[in-house]
């Protein structure tokens, strides 16, 4: 297919400028939306380098009235939308003896009840197209639960599940959903370490070296192709081989 | 207003095209259940198809589950709601 409508949300952040870049040298014709919420300097800085295939719209995942007239004006203004790639997300670490409620709850609504909403959200345009590609932006985390990520895993494992049962409910409609679950990616998310600490994360990791956004895109992108389309319900490590 | 036949004949074509259902459109009776024992045998996903369908072919949208429970009985009630609106949920 050549020309593509895509919606990727958190599109300010590393990985999803890193996403939005795969799908923009995917093909020239592809038309990308880029969700922001608060920061959106770097998706500025994009839809200026191709200002005839980027828009930038605010989005707040928690909000399924967002979504719908997100969506809207989407198909209002393309009549289809292919692609949705839900990265939307951060993390609250802290263990969770000590987790603040607040953590908890904001860490879930956007991570998960975001996606939850994203996906409800373009349901009926892709059923209608009967055709879709839903690629969630889950975590190495979901599988691996480490210890000062309750909030984090729960709400990402939460997605893995979403990600599967949702799959099998509209593979016969020619919509796939496929997670793809990064490790330590040279993202914003890794400056607070230290020199120390990035050492031995570094060590932790069979391939010595953290991950680049845009080898986590390019699994995105993968999924999201049309030599993907008998592939749903997986879940796609990129993590240099940890798990 | 459209004919009632040629509507359920439009109702039933979309049925077949959208679910691809190995049966014609003309092997589909008026007032046959379309989910349960005797019925066409649907389930869930195809009634969210339907939903979906019937709004994109005939601008009829179906808020909620309750009502579509009872909007898609049948080819005959799909076409009451077409021509009427659909029915008010149950309290």
């Amino acid at each position: 297919m050549n020309h593509r409508v895509i919606l990727i949300t958190g599109a300010n952040g590393g990985l999803g400028q890193a996403i939005a870049r795969a799908f923009l040298n995917e093909s020239p014709d592809n038309f990308l939306w880029l969700g922001v919420r608060q920061r959106r300097d770097a998706a500025e800085k994009l839809a200026a380098e191709f200002p005839d295939r980027c828009e930038i719209a605010a989005l707040d995942v928690t909000q399924p009235e967002a979504w719908r007239a997100l969506v809207e004006r989407i198909v209002e203004r393309h009549h289809r939308l292919d692609v949705l790639v839900n990265n939307a997300g951060f993390h609250a670490d802290s263990l969770l003896a000590q987790m603040q409620p607040e953590a908890w709850h904001g860490v879930l609504a956007t991570n998960l009840d975001g996606t939850f909403h994203g996906c409800q959200a373009v349901l009926p345009t892709m059923i209608s197209q009967r055709h879709g590609r839903i690629v969630n932006i889950a975590s190495l985390s979901a599988l691996a639960a480490p210890a000062g990520q309750a909030n984090y895993a729960a709400a990402k494992a939460g997605v893995v599940a979403l990600t599967q049962s949702l799959a099998k409910e509209i593979a016969r409609i020619g919509i796939t959903v496929n997670a793809v679950c990064p490790g330590f990616i040279e993202t914003g998310s890794l400056a607070p370490l230290d020199t120390e600490a990035r050492k031995t994360m570094v060590a932790r990791i069979p391939m010595r070296r953290v991950g680049r956004p845009d080898e986590v895109a390019a699994a995105v992108r993968f999924l999201a192709c049309s030599d993907a389309g008998y592939i749903t319900g997986s879940v796609l490590k990129v993590d240099g081989g940890i798990l | 207003m459209e004919n009632r036949d040629e509507l359920r004949r439009r109702i039933k074509v979309m049925i077949v095209e959208n679910l691809m259902l190995q049966v014609t459109a003309g092997e589909i009776d008026d007032h046959q259940p379309l989910f349960g024992p005797g019925s066409l045998g649907l389930d869930s996903v195809d009634a969210l198809q339907l939903v979906v369908a019937m709004e994109k072919h005939f601008g009829l949208k179906i808020a909620d589950q309750g009502i579509a429970r009872r909007v898609l009985q049948s080819v005959d009630t799909m076409a009451d709601a077409i021509q009427n609106g659909p029915p008010a949920n149950a309290p």
